[in-house]
């Protein structure tokens, strides 16, 4: 058996739907679990005495990475089947800024929000609402973004691919890259406290 | 930071590090300019006519054509698709695809968007429809032929009338392309589209 299951055929359309909200909400679990749900604590990264949602991602982003190379390495995981997002420059890069401003001025990402609703935090509600709207906003005005919304097109990007260089380079230099993040960041917050 | 943390984090760099030595392999980008270079994702008309013969399993030929110029003439057992549905369409995964479309500019595009989408076993017709109604469909047979030559239209010969075409023999040198028979640089001569227009003034 060779993953990933939908794409190999193993769960189908089925399977899948079935399968996204039990990985839902064992990732709203972990959040809330690792204290993701409060507004203080996310704010805190951008004032630098909170460091937890960098360590968070970072450690998630670091264990997704090993895990599917190492997996693909002894044939349980198919990597050239894994679906990789196009890449649109400035499309991407509006939304990121957006993303961040309403990270900033709300404490609360989208998953973070979920979970924060989940809970009964008010903040949370709120923001689940203006994420609601905005949704909306973007799909009502669609028909005016959508030239925008399709420009700068580079098709999949991988740094293998951009940098011409193996897959597992790529893997050794995040990963020494993570570790050295995760000790700077534990010294800035041992600073600050 | 504590032992756990300090466990963890060199536990992530040993296998960082071990997936740089465990991984040699060239970028994925690299992989298939080396195989366009070594020309492993090509199928001569030739080949392809032998695997239809064969009826092998899982063969799955697809034309890139217009849909117009698909009705009026395909390989057999082809079905027409679009270089989009390349981009999204799922394909089986387990047999063979070859591609071809006019002259093989579209079938590599397509080629090469299959190769990134993760198919392996893919390849395409280098001179597309060309190729086929040249070689398999109307094979030709300069009057000053040698012998080695003669023997590889009389097996083209074969193909040619199992497909239903039309085998043309005893026709002047100038209008058999060079490098024809001997497998060697066949860019499709200006009699060879002739001839490929005629068919479809016929209709085939």
């Amino acid at each position: 058996m060779t993953a990933p299951l939908s794409e190999t055929g193993i769960i189908g359309a089925q399977g899948t739907l079935l399968a996204a909200p039990v990985i839902g909400f064992a990732f709203g679990w972990f959040l809330e679990r690792g204290g993701l749900g409060s507004a203080p604590k996310l704010a805190g990264q951008f004032y630098f005495v909170d460091l937890t949602v960098f360590k968070v991602m970072f450690s998630a982003l670091l264990t997704a990475m090993l895990g599917a190379f190492w997996l693909d390495f002894f044939g349980v995981l198919d990597l050239e089947l894994v679906y990789i997002p196009e890449t649109f420059v400035l499309p991407q890069a509006v939304g990121g800024a957006l993303f961040g401003a309403g990270f900033l001025l709300g404490g609360l990402c989208p998953g973070t929000s979920c979970v924060a609703a989940a809970a009964g935090r008010l903040d949370g509600i709120a923001v689940v609402c203006g994420m609601l709207a905005g949704v909306f906003i973007f799909n009502s005005a669609f028909d005016w973004i959508a030239e925008f919304y399709a420009s700068t097109s580079l098709g999949p990007m991988t740094l293998t691919n951009m940098l011409g260089i193996s897959r597992g380079a790529v893997v050794a230099v995040i990963a020494i890259a993570a570790v050295a993040g995760f000790t700077i960041a534990t010294r800035i917050e041992d600073t600050r406290s | 930071m504590n032992r756990i943390h300090c466990v963890l984090g060199l536990t992530a760099a040993a296998l960082g590090l071990g997936a740089a030595a465990a991984d040699f392999r060239p970028a994925a980008n690299m992989i298939v300019v080396a195989q366009t270079e070594s020309e492993h994702d090509h199928i001569t008309a030739i080949e392809l006519a032998e695997r239809i013969i064969a009826r092998e399993t899982g063969l799955q030929i697809l034309d890139l054509r217009s849909l117009a110029e698909f009705e009026q003439f395909h390989i057999p057992s082809a079905s027409h698709a679009t270089l989009d549905e390349m981009a999204h369409r799922p394909f089986p995964r387990d047999g063979q695809i070859v591609l071809y479309s006019e002259d093989g500019t579209h079938s590599a595009q397509a080629w090469k968007l299959m190769r990134l989408r993760g198919y392996r076993n893919i390849s395409f017709l280098r001179e597309g429809i060309y190729e086929w109604i040249s070689r398999v469909h109307e094979p030709r047979l300069a009057a000053d032929a040698t012998a080695a030559e003669r023997d590889d239209f009389k097996r083209a010969t074969e193909f040619s009338r199992f497909f239903g075409g039309v085998p043309l023999s005893d026709v002047p040198r100038s209008e058999v392309p060079l490098g024809y028979w001997t497998g060697s640089a066949n860019k499709t001569s200006v009699p060879v589209k002739q001839a490929v227009e005629k068919i479809r003034r016929r209709g085939c």
